[in-house]
C-alpha cells in the first residue's frame, strides 16, 4: 500500500519497513511491512496505541536504529545513521540540563563563526518566546518552557525534517494547546516536514495534514486519514467531528462514552 | 560536678523550648544542645568513677592549648592534610579520566572492570607493609595509600556515573554530531559530573579515615601517630582524646569544602531532582 504523498515531492519514504526486537531471547515483531511516503513540507501525524511501535519507526527514520527489513530514505538516500540536519526532539527531554538555554540551543550550530552563532541563537529563542531566559538553566525552567528549548534547538539548524516524539506529552493540558498552535505557527513561517508521533486523537487533529493511524502490535498501517481543514481549525465544525470519529473507529475505540 | 549538672538542666531546658524557635535557629540550637548534654554527662562520668586516667573535658581543652604551644600540632596536622591532598589529587586526576573512558567504552569495560572489582576490597590498611617497602616511612607511603583508598572510590564512582548517562542525551549528541573528544568535553563529562563529585566527595572521607589508620601503624608524622605516640608516652589520654576531636573537626571541615563543588550551576541539576 504505498500512499501518494498529499502535495509537494518525496521527502521522507518508508518501503517495507520491519522491526524485530530481541526480547530475553523472543523475537518480538514490533513493525511490520510500513509503507508511508511523507511530502517535502507535510505536516505528518504517526497515531496510534501504546507500544505499537511508533517510536521505534521514528527512531528508525531519524537514523538511531535499523530496520530488520525495508528502508527508510530521505530524499533519495537511504538513511544509515543521525543527520544534523534532520532533528529529533524527544519524548523525554533530551536538552541538557547542566548547560544553559544558550548553550543548549547552540549546540547544532557550535562550529559556525561567532557572529551566525549569536544571530541564530538570539532568533529561534526569539521564536519560541524564551527571550529573556538565555542564561537560565533547565533546572529552573516550568515543562513547557523545556520543550521550547528543544524546539528551539531543533529550529537552529534550519532543519528540513524534525522528528516529534510525544513532545507534548508530560505537559498540562493548557500548556499543550499554546504549544501546538505555536508549532503550527513555526511550521507555517520555515515550513519544515515535521512527523509527529502521538496517541492522542485531539492532538492528531489539531496538527495534521494527514494522520497515519497504526494498528496494535505488530505496528502496520491501518488507515491514512486526511485532514483537509484549514488552520485554524474549528473544533466544533461538523467535518472535525466526522474525521475524529473515523480516527476513532480505526484504532478501535468507541468515542461515545 | 555541679557544673555538669548545671549544664544538664540548661541544655535540657533549651531543647524542650526549641520548637518556639525559629527553623534556622533550630538547626544551629538543637545540635549544640544535644553536645553540651554529652560532654555533661563525660563531665559527671569521670567525676563519678573517679577515673585516674582517662580525661574530663577540661583535662582535654587543657591538652588542645598544649598541644597548640607545644606547636607539634601544626606539624602533625600538616603532614596528615599533605598526604591526604596529593594521594586525593592524584586518584582524582588518574581515576576520573580512567572511569570516563572505562565506563565509555563497553570493550575497555570488560576488559577491565573485574580487576578493578578485584582490588577494591583490598583494605587500604593491608597495603601498608608493601607501600613501607617501596616508598619507606614518610609522606611517599602515606600518599600511596591516600592514593589507593581514593582511586578505587572514584573510578569506580566515575564509571556508573558514566553508564548512568540517559539514553535520550546520548542520541542528542549522536543527532547535532558530536563525537570523538568534543563527546566527552560536551556530553559523558558534565553528565556524569554530579556523580563524580559525589564519589569524590565519598573519596576523601575515606582517605581521611585511613591516613589516620595508616599513620599509627607506619608513620612517624601526622595526626595518627601523635595518638600513638601520646599513649606510648606516659598514657598522655588527654592528648589522645583532644587529638581524635580535632580529627572529627578537620574531617567536618574537609567535606564542608569538598561539598562547595556541588552548588555549581552546571551540577546542580543532579542533586535536586530525582
Ligand atoms: N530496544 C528495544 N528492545 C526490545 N524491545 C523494544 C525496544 N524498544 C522498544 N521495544 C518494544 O517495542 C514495542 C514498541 O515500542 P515503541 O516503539 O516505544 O512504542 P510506542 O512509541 O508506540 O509506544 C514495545 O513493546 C517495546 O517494549
Ligand atoms: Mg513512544
Amino acid at each position: 500500500m504505498s500512499v501518494p504523498s498529499r502535495s509537494g515531492d518525496p521527502k521522507v519514504v518508508f518501503e517495507g519497513v520491519s522491526k524485530v526486537f530481541d526480547k530475553k531471547g523472543e523475537p518480538l515483531q514490533v513493525l511490520q511491512d510500513v509503507d508511508l511516503t511523507v511530502a517535502e513540507g507535510e505536516f505528518v501525524c504517526l497515531l496510534g496505541p501504546s507500544g505499537c511501535g511508533k517510536s521505534t519507526l521514528l527512531n528508525i527514520a531519524g537514523g538511531f536504529e535499523r530496520p530488520t527489513d525495508g528502508r527508510v530514505s530521505i530524499d533519495g538516500e537511504e538513511v544509515t545513521g543521525p543527520n544534523p540536519k534532520r532533528v529529533f526532539v524527544f519524548q523525554e527531554y533530551g536538552i541538557f540540563p547542566w548547560a544553559s538555554v544558550w548553550d543548549n540551543v547552540v549546540l547544532g550550530v557550535r562550529d559556525r563563526s561567532k557572529e551566525d552563532r549569536h544571530r541564530i541563537v538570539d532568533e529561534v529563542i526569539e521564536l519560541v518566546g524564551l527571550k529573556g531566559f538565555e542564561r537560565a538553566y533547565p533546572m529552573e525552567l516550568s515543562g513547557g518552557m523545556k520543550q521550547r528549548v528543544e524546539v528551539a534547538r531543533a529550529l537552529a539548524v534550519s532543519p528540513d525534517v524534525i522528528y516529534m516524539d510525544e513532545p507534548f506529552g508530560a505537559l498540562d493540558s493548557l500548556t499543550r494547546l499554546t504549544l501546538r498552535s505555536e508549532l503550527l505557527r513555526i511550521w507555517n513561517e520555515r515550513n519544515p516536514t515535521i512527523l509527529f508521533v502521538t496517541h492522542d486523537v485531539d492532538e492528531a487533529m489539531q496538527l495534521a495534514e494527514r494522520v497515519v493511524v497504526f494498528s496494535a502490535r505488530p505496528g502496520r498501517i491501518a488507515d491514512i486519514v486526511e485532514v483537509d481543514m484549514p488552520h485554524p481549525r474549528d473544533i466544533g465544525s461538523p467535518e472535525y467531528g466526522r474525521v475524529k470519529n473515523r480516527l476513532y473507529e480505526l484504532l478501535g475505540v468507541t468515542h461515545m462514552i | 560536678m555541679t557544673f555538669a549538672v548545671a549544664t544538664l538542666v540548661v541544655s535540657v531546658a533549651v531543647l524542650l523550648a526549641a520548637g518556639r524557635l525559629p527553623k534556622g535557629a533550630q538547626n544551629w540550637v538543637l545540635p549544640i544542645a544535644v553536645a553540651a548534654i554529652l560532654v555533661a554527662m563525660w563531665d559527671a562520668a569521670c567525676v563519678l568513677t573517679g577515673t585516674e586516667v582517662f580525661p574530663s573535658p577540661l583535662d582535654t581543652v587543657l591538652a588542645f592549648g598544649e598541644l597548640i604551644e607545644s606547636q607539634r600540632l601544626w606539624g602533625d596536622a600538616t603532614a596528615s592534610l599533605f598526604r591526604v591532598t596529593w594521594g586525593f589529587l592524584l586518584a582524582t586526576g588518574v581515576g576520573v579520566p580512567l572511569g570516563l573512558v572505562v565506563g565509555w567504552s563497553t570493550r575497555t569495560f570488560r576488559a577491565l572492570n573485574p580487576i578493578i572489582q578485584g582490588l577494591r576490597p583490598i583494605s587500604p590498611i593491608a597495603w601498608i607493609p608493601i607501600a613501607i617497602l617501596w616508598f619507606g616511612i614518610g609522606d611517599g607511603a602515606g600518599v600511596f595509600l591516600i592514593f589507593l583508598s581514593s582511586f578505587f572510590p572514584i573510578t569506580v564512582g566515575t564509571m556508573a556515573a558514566v553508564r548512568n548517562i540517559s539514553l535520550v542525551h546520548q542520541r542528542s549528541a549522536m543527532n547535532f554530531g558530536v563525537q570523538g573528544l568534543e563527546l566527552f568535553r560536551r556530553v559523558v563529562l558534565p553528565a556524569a559530573l554530579p556523580q563524580i563529585i559525589t564519589s569524590l566527595r565519598i573519596a576523601l572521607g575515606v582517605a581521611w579515615l585511613v591516613i589516620v589508620a595508616a599513620e599509627m601503624v607506619g608513620m612517624e608524622t601526622g595526626l595518627g601517630y601523635l595518638i600513638n605516640d601520646a599513649r606510648n608516652a606516659g598514657s598522655r589520654y588527654d592528648l589522645v582524646v583532644a587529638t581524635m576531636i580535632l580529627i572529627g573537626l578537620i574531617g567536618i571541615l574537609l567535606d564542608f569544602l569538598i561539598r562547595r563543588l556541588e552548588r555549581f550551576d552546571e551540577v546542580r541539576w543532579g542533586y535536586s531532582q530525582r
